[in-house]
């Protein structure tokens, strides 16, 4: 944990205040035990508090000292009072000797009872524990059946998708240009409904500021039409409608695509047909 | 005397220890008192309360409670906001429903000047005044630190990081109080 930020934090001053409760208190003094560093500046507090309180008020009078120690010699005695009433008990017990035996063996048998019960017990606990145990492991598969479902049923629906189509091939490789030569994608594109996906065989991934954006080149020049997710493998992604276009390009640009292409970080160009 | 011994001899109820106690502790405990209550008799009795209940409960007390002073000006401190909020005080009627502390805020002449020790007035115009504030609300009136964030709008975290503030520059001055 960050000890600097916890002792920043100001929750040590409210403890000395006593302004924290029980269970921020209990927090506190066990991260002291802890941390050398967190007990030190607790007594650094305390010990300019107690200057503080020892400099900021008058000492109490001589009468409410002298009437403390009388109240406390009053409850010193109340209690020495208690204490004899407890040893004329003590004395009848002794005389009570001949029950001595059944206590004992009552006592054994607590015993005996005890040490099964603590034994059931941690049986019962180690059980429980190997259960919970199961039980994640159970939810842990469950999950990772979740995500192998989605990906097939990604993968059905593009299977379907180029299967029902009349889709084009259109490789975008990277091997005649310089910025990244073992690029390669594939656009699909159907013109008869326009629709274009793509699907990453291998492209480098990029940082946060920047993405793969790709460009369809008609007769009005490139047109953005969706950027293009370098992880995101043997799956297509759909991109935006093209009714015509003479060749697909891939460039590199900044996060969010731009207007234009930028044509020194031109990744790969796949002409149609 | 080592606080471990004091510790002991307290627990024994031995009467060496509890003057010990008294001598070394009372002056600042009874500050944590009188701070928040006004009224010098009143102020005493609570202190005589709070001092008898800390040999009574002392039994109890071990070091996973804090250390021995703070555990003991946390008894005080709880005692007279017990007393301030109780009945019988605010029929006494002298400054002090909640409400009057708080609109008296503004007043100059307020609780900071109950202060004795020229060193200490001083240092307290070390704080800054949002600091100077809290240190009255919280160390002089007896307020919770949440009560002052609800009272004054003022966002929880806030007032820790100012009271952090406040107590670092009375931490730094230590050697001049």
């Amino acid at each position: 944990m960050d000890i600097q930020s916890y002792i920043s934090s100001g929750k040590l001053e409210l403890f000395v205040l006593g302004e924290l409760s029980e269970r921020e208190r209990e927090e506190v003094i066990r991260l002291a035990a802890k941390y050398p560093a967190i007990n030190e500046e607790l007594r650094l507090i305390e010990e300019a508090i107690l200057a503080f309180d020892n400099k900021s008020g008058a000492s109490p009078s001589e009468a409410v000292k002298n009437k403390i120690f009388e109240s406390w010699e009053d409850e010193q005695r109340h209690v020495l009072r208690q204490g004899d009433d407890f040893s004329d008990k003590s004395s009848s017990i002794v005389a009570l000797q001949p029950w001595k035996n059944f206590a004992i063996a009552a006592s054994i048998a607590a015993i005996i009872a005890s040490v099964f019960a603590i034994y059931y017990a941690n049986r019962y606990f180690d059980v429980e524990g190997r259960y919970m145990a199961l039980v994640q492991d159970q939810a842990v598969m469950a999950e990772e059946l979740d995500a192998f479902r989605v990906n097939i049923e990604q993968a059905e629906v593009t299977l379907e998708t180029l299967l029902a189509g009349e889709f084009s091939k259109v490789p975008v490789r990277g091997e005649s240009f310089e910025v990244q030569t073992d690029a390669n994608v594939v656009v699909w594109w159907e013109q008869s409904s326009a629709q274009v996906y793509v699907s990453v065989e291998n492209l480098s991934p990029l940082g946060d500021d920047r993405d793969y954006q790709l460009w369809a080149i008609g007769d009005d020049g490139p047109i953005g039409i969706g950027l293009i997710n370098p992880g995101q493998r043997l799956s297509l992604q759909q991109m935006q409608e093209v009714t015509e276009t003479g060749a697909f390009a891939i460039t590199i640009e900044p996060k969010g695509g731009s207007e234009s292409p930028n044509l020194e970080q031109l990744v790969g160009l796949g002409p149609v047909g | 005397m080592e606080e471990e011994q004091l510790i002991a001899g307290l627990k024994a109820q031995n009467r060496q220890s509890v003057e010990y106690l008294y001598d070394k502790y009372s002056r600042a405990l009874f500050a944590v008192i009188s701070r928040i209550i006004a009224d010098r008799d009143i102020a005493e009795e609570v202190f005589h309360d709070a001092f008898i209940k800390i040999t009574k409960k002392v039994d109890g007390y071990d070091e996973s409670k804090g250390r021995l002073y703070t555990w003991m000006a946390i008894i005080c401190r709880n005692a007279a906001i017990d007393k301030l909020k109780s009945k019988e005080y605010s029929q006494k009627g002298k400054t002090n429903s909640i409400d009057e502390i708080v609109y008296g805020l503004g007043d100059d002449s307020g609780t900071l000047d109950r202060v004795n020790g020229i060193g200490v007035k001083e240092l307290l115009t070390e704080l800054n005044e949002e600091q100077r504030f809290l240190v009255d609300c919280i160390y002089f009136k007896g307020y919770t630190h949440s009560e002052v964030s609800e009272q004054f709008a003022i966002p929880l975290g806030t007032v820790k990081s100012r009271i952090r503030a406040a107590i670092n520059v009375l931490k730094k001055n230590l050697d001049r109080i």
